[in-house]
């Protein structure tokens, strides 16, 4: 009897967390902001290696989320382990793109020298980019197709192009796990399908990605994993298993339909 | 030149480098109200300084000074964690008490010592070679002198040092807070650091007029460049050339230094603002005139494009069709036949094949919103880029 049940464990947890271990671990992560909660007691398991959406509607938490797993923001409540450890002796295994609103794209800088910014994390304090933290920074750029653009400066750049430049800051920091703050925000339909290209590769090289997410339409085509967030975590698993009319219906309410046909 | 001339310019200049150094990153940050706040609210610190030490140029002075600056700096990010009123307000509500407090205690207690609510307003540069350094009887130059120049080596090596985590830092809070950069860390050491350098240069400039030192140069500098370490190099030249420049035109005009400094400062801002090649007024001006002219050529290729049937395509025509003024028309009609876009036959405009093909490129641009077929078009025309 004991033998089978130790057999049968994996299955229980679903055929998708065979054999795979914990990327991220939160556990009752609660935020607030001004003392009102914007996130309440947050479970959330994500294994390794796969492509997972995180949705919801405005104001649901979707970046607080990511901010308060990444230190970004300080929890009241709760903890999050990357790998079994905390984010603070896990920074070189994450990479993170916020949303591109939170810059300010005037800043004089080119391309090239946002994404030489993802290095700085592997570097530390003081010691300076060289020869090598260039020529990774080059191929990244060459991976989002963005090579030609290198020295223009970023204001110069379409919504798109700055997109991917982020998107090649976080392929630089050569992480195991990717968190993306609404990556398809105000980008066309080419930068989109680009964009999901890579992330796509990236799971198959076996890191997990993370990604905030608005259009609904396209989760299923996207991803392989979902998470429904509003203030409360209401489902996490497998796109193919969760992603139904009960849970959207429990996100959104009543009017998850003009949601997903927006 | 006499040597106290050479020191006065010397001093300037090194008073005007250290403040266009941190100046950069506040401007960058969208905090130049900041340096305002803390040029003001530092005065308690130095009077308290004065207090205890008798003596101005004091190093205990500036360490007192910088802590109310960094104070100041948190007074107003608690008033403004509240919610209850923005950034400005905060800063508006500080200084001024601060301030204010820093003038009763000089008021009420240093009314017959050397420090007046004048010199501290406005600085004094012209005695600043006075007050020598004197080192075991012998004259080592002006103590100003020494204690600006140090300050701006140590602002000089903490930019060599931490030149990368000022930059993502001030770029991107969220990434620089991700890798571990921490931008709280960097906050507060530009905000130490802002407040030494707006002590040491109290005495020579005052108040007021150090903040047009930190903002002035960074200012006229971002407007010329779009590289992080010119704007740098630019704002140091701004400054020396203010701090030589209004030295001079203090000695012509027999002004005030500071204030020629201060005015040098505005001029140059002025003429570049007027006259920088992208950024610029007049670059602005024009561009958005030729972009203007570029709009109405497409417009008219395209009907062009639109009309195979000759009486639209008639020269004395076009006016009624496209409804334009006559010197519009002509000026658009010369532009398209001096790039080969149109040629003209019996009176009857058609497209070339140069005509076309930039007519379609761009009718695909309009609809795709594509940026990369029409990159090399962006060197001719304004109108595509960005």
């Amino acid at each position: 009897m004991f033998s089978l049940g130790f057999i049968n464990i994996p299955v229980l947890a679903g055929k998708y967390m065979k054999n795979k271990k914990i990327a991220i671990q939160v556990d009752d992560l609660t935020v607030a902001y001004n003392y009102k909660p914007v996130l309440w007691d947050i479970d959330l398991h994500v294994p390794e290696g796969v492509l997972m959406a995180i949705v919801g509607p405005n104001g649901a938490g979707k970046s607080t989320l990511i901010k308060a797993i990444l230190g970004i923001l300080d929890p009241i409540a709760g903890s999050v382990c990357i790998y079994g450890k905390p984010y603070e002796k896990q920074r070189k295994l994450v990479a993170y793109v916020p949303q591109k609103g939170s810059v300010d794209w005037d800043f004089p800088t080119t391309a090239l020298d946002v994404v030489m910014m993802g290095t700085y994390g592997q570097l530390g304090w003081i010691k300076r980019p060289g020869v090598k933290e260039k020529k990774a920074s080059l191929e990244a750029l060459e991976k989002v197709g963005m090579l030609a653009f290198k020295n223009r400066q970023i204001s110069q750049l379409s919504g798109g192009q700055q997109q991917r430049v982020f998107l090649a800051r976080a392929l630089v920091q050569n992480a195991a796990i990717y968190f993306m703050d609404e990556p398809f925000q105000g980008v066309d339909a080419t930068t989109e399908i680009a964009i999901i290209n890579i992330l796509k590769e990236l799971r198959k090289a076996g890191k997990t990605v993370v990604v905030v997410h608005h259009d609904l339409q396209t989760v299923p085509e996207y991803f392989d994993w979902v998470t429904f967030l509003n203030v409360k975590k209401i489902a996490t698993g497998p796109v193919k298993e969760i992603f139904n009319d009960d849970n959207l219906t429990k996100t959104y309410g009543i009017n998850y339909k003009v949601a997903v046909n927006k | 030149m006499t040597s106290p001339q050479i020191e006065i310019q010397l001093i300037a200049a090194v008073v005007a480098i250290a403040c266009a150094i941190p100046g950069v990153f506040l401007v960058l940050r969208k905090m130049a109200l900041i340096s305002d706040a803390i040029s003001h609210s530092i005065l308690p610190g130095i009077v308290l300084g004065f207090f205890i030490t008798h003596d101005l140029n004091s190093p205990l002075l500036i360490v007192l000074a910088a802590i109310t600056g960094v104070i100041t700096v948190i007074l107003v990010e608690a008033i403004q964690r509240t919610g209850l009123v923005k950034e400005d307000t905060a800063i508006g509500l500080v200084f001024p008490a601060l301030f204010s407090i820093g003038v009763i205690l000089i008021a009420k207690n240093a009314n017959d010592v050397h420090l007046d609510v004048d010199a501290v307003l406005l600085g004094e540069l012209a005695f600043a070679p006075f007050d020598r350094l004197l080192m075991g009887g012998v004259d080592m130059g002006p103590k100003s002198l020494w204690i600006m120049g140090s300050i701006l080596l140590i602002i000089i090596a903490l930019l060599l040092l931490f030149y990368k985590e000022l930059k993502v830092s001030t770029f991107d809070i969220g990434l620089s807070s991700a890798l571990g950069i921490s931008p709280m860390i960097m906050h507060y050491g530009l905000m130490s650091v802002s407040s030494v350098t707006v002590v040491g240069a109290f005495d020579a400039v005052g108040a007021i007029l150090v903040v047009a030192l930190m903002i002035a140069p960074a200012a006229t500098a971002y407007l010329l460049t779009s590289d992080l370490k010119k704007m740098l190099l630019l704002s140091v030249f701004f400054a020396i050339f203010s701090a030589i420049a209004g030295y001079w035109m203090a000695n012509i005009l027999d002004a005030s230094i500071s204030g020629s400094m201060t005015t040098m400062l505005g001029i140059v801002f002025l003429l570049v603002y007027l006259f920088a090649p992208q950024k610029g007024l007049i670059a602005v001006l024009y561009r958005q005139q030729q972009q203007r002219t570029e709009v109405s050529l497409l417009t008219f290729l395209l009907h062009l494009n639109n009309h195979s049937e000759t009486e639209e395509r008639h020269i004395n025509h076009l006016q009624e069709h496209i409804n334009w003024q006559k010197v519009r028309s002509k000026t658009v009609l010369n532009l398209a036949l001096k790039n080969n876009m149109i040629e003209i036959d019996e009176n009857i405009v058609s497209l070339t094949e140069k005509g076309k093909e930039f007519t379609d490129l761009a009718l695909e641009y309009i609809i795709t919103n594509k940026d990369e077929k029409i990159e090399p078009m962006k060197d001719d025309f304004f109108l595509f880029r960005g």
